[in-house]
């Protein structure tokens, strides 16, 4: 069975999509959750199309880091922004790709004849993440709960060191693969000694994103739905995007993951930030019979599984794969929507994919991120699979061109790959 | 709990007196008995939604404690069956029309069966769910103990100085003994029922549970297990008392200046409670009644609030079947201004999902604020708990674009006051919405027809008007404007919607300012002659809020803006005559830029928001008392009131008198502008 002949109930349609900015970590964004920022999407989408909430077969989100007081996140903003109680939802986890899997999770279930309208997206709070105590501080506070004499919990306060106030990151220990116990950082950090690429490489590639993005301001403005915050204000637009970003800034920053003769910076990593994304999924023919005009369809998508050290190769290999099924190149794509989770690393897969051992697979330069990447918009890490999507396929319908290629590479060495095209 | 209903001596001897008067009784209330021996009272009359404590319901309940004592049961519950009430309270109708020695009659009897039931020698519980109100809780005050299902329906309180009375079935006694002198005058003042959450922080209740659990925790109950009350000896002292009863006056009169006796009397009746016999309060309490109930000012609150039952029960067309009708379930709001968030605010606080779109996103947002605003004020006033109110925020959805509006039962446009502006709105919104969804425009005055007409309007017999005033949250009423074109099935729709959302409708023929501004108008220019004329702002502000304005006409003057107020009463002095002529004095402060509080001068002086002086009365005429500039002023109002009856505005008299009340806060307690005038031309 091949999935990329399908019929026209088989096969999934993007049929409209909308984010927030994307907004760096400690921002505006800092005074909502991963919850907040999806109902904010669903609701803005629901409310832009139109759409009978009572279609909706189901709501799948992306989303890495949950918030604590909201587990099945895809289900409480779900019901927040309108989706009826009858309408079941989940939270779908492939790391970095949970953005991307949740598109993928209705693809499937469309074809296996399990729903056919959804809401898929991402949401991503990386503000928000918890700090956390050591196991060994938590065992003391909860024997100083259940002292119930004053005598008893004296001596239990008395246990405490300054060390079991010291918090675990919760980021940081997400952004750490659990097999190789290598930072994602120190992952780009590897791949850029193996492919010898230069840190002027990566600043170069890091300003080249900033100056795309600075420069489809406007188009990205058609993706991103305005917020409206507590406290009276809006944000509608990215923050992370510095239109006078100079090489010579870029130069100066020191690398952060390998202080001695490192090349990964800040300043050639994508950002972290918080985000989300919404977009409405069904089958063609119900697009076809709604009335609706889709942005395009899904025609194939792959994961691919590679070594966790060098998880940013990921994207060579699903890339590699889906051509195997389908027989598509990146050349035959209009544009080529691969996220920059480092600047090494996206270079290092576009090197892997022209080396003729691998395949001969060229990505030109025109091709790749037109608008920008995620070193300029952010990396809201649940959110960016579905953001690659809305992307690429509001660049289709722009400037016209029938395929896009999407990709990015996953935490913990995976890498993921969709093909689409217009209808 | 499994009961066996009891074949009762009293339910014969109650049988027997049906036998003779037929039309009187009916059975309101069975008896069970537990197998643990435990008495059921349950409250359901069969031929009301509501149980109310009428003459015949005491009656019955006197018999059925004969019943129960004869059965030496081991305790007792009250409790009711209906699924939203447990006891609504007295039947205030009998009480309107009721002489004095009726009135003392009924008081007495109810206190005497109440003081029975806290003699019992056996632990009486109410357990309760639902609305136990007034006399409801009274009776639940004068049991042992009582237990509060923790659902929504479930509110206690006692209205009855809202109603221009005091609860003088031992509640004004027994209450500030339970919970202490400082919360109890607050319950009775304030008259706002309580959760059942708030009600046990109070203390008024020993215990909340689901409602499934009540008669289990009631038996628990009987067995003992109940809260310990305090003795609030700091409070319930001489001293306390005194000082309690000097304060609780002392802002009465400052917020009511004396308009409100009941509140008077249940503040001296309540703190007095507190020392000395049982009896000789109930007496108090008894001669306070007695007093209040004759008076114009509680026949007048008791009437507004049946106006108000009324209102929530009238029908445009009775030949359409409500339950054919499609029931509004979501809106949307264009205009986010203060009424056009106020509006949007109010929806979705009662749980209807609303779009508030705007021209874009500054006016947005500046939307959202204000809702934001409103819903932390309902916060602060304990309304929502703060998940409550982010709940019911959700269901706004800000939008700057044009969105699909087909989804949409009401749209009610909000935007400026201009009637080509809103024309072409509303061809817009004929485009964006089904045949089917309501139009509806917030206009105050400008003439709807005109938009039914309008070129690219389409389907005119679902346009209304759906007039909210300022401040949404606060103001009750909600004038329905309807055109020749409006379809009377569109009207029934827009009653029901009203209602659901808990605003009081009147229904009003399109003409100009409609009812309520119609008649607000000529007073606020009648006002503004008076400052021509000599008197002093502070002058005749103060004579109107002596008469129980809750603010002067200047005030409010300056509130609207006399750029605004000028523009309608040239409307409306276009359509209506001379009489809406606005005073010359009104035009030279709008040439001069004073254009009331928005930029910091009207007639008064504005630092910061807040009125800071006026300008001094003209010494050329003699000056006015207060109660002339009064009269002079509410017969303005009375006068177009006539006009909108004869021109057939609104239907009746009764509906002018409840529109001004819940319109602009007419003082209640003179009962609307046409009571008013009647009231006063009787001797």
């Amino acid at each position: 069975m091949n999935y990329t002949d399908k019929s026209k109930d088989e096969t999934l349609v993007i049929v409209d999509g909308v984010r927030t900015p994307f907004l760096k970590m400690g921002g505006e964004f800092s005074a909502l959750d991963a919850t907040e920022q999806g109902r904010v999407v669903v609701q803005t989408l629901l409310t832009r199309t139109g759409l009978d909430p009572d279609l909706i077969d189901e709501i799948i989100f992306g989303c890495v880091s949950q918030p604590s007081d909201a587990a099945n996140v895809a289900r409480v903003l779900a019901i927040r922004a309108g989706v009826p109680e009858a309408t079941p939802a989940m939270t779908v986890h492939r790391n970095c790709g949970s953005g991307l899997e949740a598109l993928t999770v209705a693809a499937e279930r469309l074809i296996s004849g399990h729903g056919e309208v959804f809401i898929v997206g991402g949401t991503e709070n990386m503000s928000r993440i918890p700090l956390m105590f050591s196991l060994a501080a938590a065992a003391k506070f909860s024997a100083f709960a259940r002292m119930k004499s004053a005598g008893g919990r004296v001596a239990a306060a008395l246990k405490f060191r300054p060390s079991d106030f010291a918090p675990v990151m919760g980021l940081k220990l997400g952004l750490t693969d659990a097999i190789s116990g290598l930072n994602m950082g120190e992952t780009a950090e590897v791949l850029a000694r193996e492919f010898g690429i230069s840190r002027e490489e990566q600043d170069r590639f890091a300003l080249g994103s900033h100056r795309k993005a600075a420069a489809a301001q406007s188009w990205l403005g058609e993706e991103i739905c305005p917020v409206y915050l507590p406290n009276g204000q809006f944000v509608d637009g990215d923050n992370g995007v510095r239109e006078r970003q100079s090489i010579g800034a870029l130069e100066r920053l020191d690398p952060i993951f390998e202080r001695h003769g490192g090349t990964v910076t800040a300043g050639n990593s994508s950002q972290i930030s918080d985000g989300a994304v919404a977009l409405l999924v069904m089958s063609e023919a119900k697009a076809e019979s709604l009335g609706l005009e889709p942005l395009g369809r899904l025609v194939d998508y792959a994961y691919s599984g590679c070594d966790p050290v060098r998880m940013g190769l990921g994207p060579a290999l699903a890339i590699r794969d889906l051509y195997r099924k389908t027989g598509l190149r990146p050349a035959d794509a209009d544009v080529v929507e691969i996220n920059e989770a480092f600047a090494s690393q996206i270079l290092a897969v576009i090197k892997l994919l022209r080396s003729p051992d691998f395949g001969s697979f060229s990505v030109a330069d025109e091709q790749l991120n037109p608008n920008g990447g995620a070193i300029a918009l952010g990396h809201p890490v649940g959110a960016t699979g579905a953001r690659l999507v809305l992307t690429a396929l509001k660049h289709l319908k722009r400037h016209g061109g029938k395929r896009a290629l999407v990709s990015l590479c996953i935490g913990g060495g995976q890498g993921g790959a969709a093909w689409l095209e217009t209808l | 709990m499994t009961t066996t209903t009891l074949n009762t001596g009293a339910e014969q001897r109650s049988a027997k007196i049906e036998r003779k008067r037929p039309s009187r009784l009916v059975h309101q209330i069975h008896l069970g008995m537990t197998k643990d021996r435990i008495a059921m009272v349950t409250f359901d009359h069969p031929d009301k939604s509501a149980n109310i404590l009428s003459e015949a319901a005491l009656d019955e309940l006197n018999l059925a404690l004969d019943a129960v004592i004869s059965f030496k049961p081991r305790g007792i519950i009250f409790t009711s069956a209906k699924p939203s009430v447990f006891i609504a309270g007295a039947d205030l109708n009998s009480f309107l029309d009721a002489s004095g020695p009726e009135i003392d009659r009924l008081v007495e009897k109810g206190q005497r069966v109440f003081s029975r039931i806290s003699e019992l020698p056996f632990p009486a519980v109410a357990a309760i769910h639902g609305a136990c109100l007034g006399g409801g809780l009274e009776l639940a005050l004068a049991c042992d103990s009582r237990v509060a299902s923790s659902d929504d329906v479930t509110r206690m309180g006692l209205p009855e100085t809202t109603l221009g009375i005091l609860p003088a079935w031992g509640g004004s006694t027994r209450l500030p003994r339970l919970i202490g002198l400082p919360k109890a005058l607050k319950l009775i003042l304030s008259g706002r029922p309580l959760s059942s959450s708030a009600a046990w922080k109070v203390g008024l209740v020993d215990v909340v549970v689901p409602k499934e659990r009540l008669n289990e925790t009631a038996g628990w109950l009987i067995a003992g297990y109940g809260r310990k009350h305090e003795a609030h000896r700091t409070t319930n002292n001489r001293i306390s008392s005194t000082f309690l009863r000097r304060i609780a006056r002392h802002r009465v009169l400052n917020r009511t200046r004396g308009n409100y006796p009941a509140q008077l009397a249940a503040i001296d009746v309540v703190t007095r409670a507190v020392r000395g016999g049982f009896s000789k309060s109930l007496l108090r309490e008894k001669e306070a009644v007695m007093k209040l109930a004759g008076s114009l000012e509680a026949k007048n609150l008791m009437r507004v609030f049946r106006l108000q039952e009324e209102a929530r029960k009238s029908r445009y067309d009775v030949t359409i079947e409500l339950e054919s009708l499609p029931k509004l379930e979501s809106a949307a709001v264009i205009g986010a201004g203060v009424m056009g968030a106020g509006i949007a605010q109010w929806f979705s606080s009662r749980d209807v999902p609303v779009i508030l779109q705007d021209i874009d996103r500054e006016k947005v947002s500046q939307g959202m604020a204000s809702v934001n605003k409103l819903f932390d004020a309902a916060v602060k006033r304990r309304i929502f708990s703060p998940h409550e109110a982010s709940q019911k925020r959700d269901l706004i959805s800000p939008v700057a674009r044009a969105v699909p509006l087909a989804g949409c039962d009401l749209v009610v446009e909000a935007a400026v006051e201009d009637l080509s502006v809103k024309k072409k709105i509303f061809a817009e919104l004929s485009r964006r919405s089904s045949a089917k969804t309501i139009l509806a425009t917030n206009t105050s005055a400008l003439p709807i027809s005109e938009l039914c007409t309008a070129p690219g309007v389409t389907h005119p017999e679902r346009i209304v008007g759906l007039h909210f005033f300022n401040p949404v949250s606060r103001m009750k009423l909600v004038e329905v404007v309807v055109t020749d074109l409006t379809s009377h099935e569109v009207v029934e729709q827009v009653l029901m919607f009203v209602r659901r959302i808990g605003k009081v409708p009147v229904v009003v023929k399109d003409s100009p300012g409609f009812l309520v501004n119609r008649i607000l108008m000529p007073y606020l220019i009648g006002a503004g002659r008076l400052v021509e004329f000599g008197c002093s702002p502070e002058e005749i502000d103060d004579a109107m809020l002596n008469f129980g304005m809750p603010m002067g006409p200047l005030r409010l003057l300056d509130e609207i803006g006399l750029d605004v107020a000028a523009h309608v009463a040239a409307t409306m002095e276009g359509a209506l005559g001379e009489r809406f002529e606005a005073p010359p004095g009104i035009g030279r402060l709008v040439a001069s830029g004073h254009l009331g509080r928005k930029t910091g001068r009207g007639f008064y002086q504005y630092e910061d928001g807040k009125a800071v002086g006026a300008g001094e009365r003209s010494a050329e005429n003699e000056p006015m008392s207060g109660s002339v500039i009064a009269g002079q002023l509410a017969s303005l109002m009375a006068e177009e009131a006539h006009r909108c009856l004869e021109e057939g505005v609104v239907k009746s008299s009764d509906e002018v008198d409840l529109a001004m009340i819940l319109g602009i806060g007419f003082a209640p307690f003179r009962g609307g502008p046409l009571r008013d005038e009647a009231s006063r031309e009787e001797p």
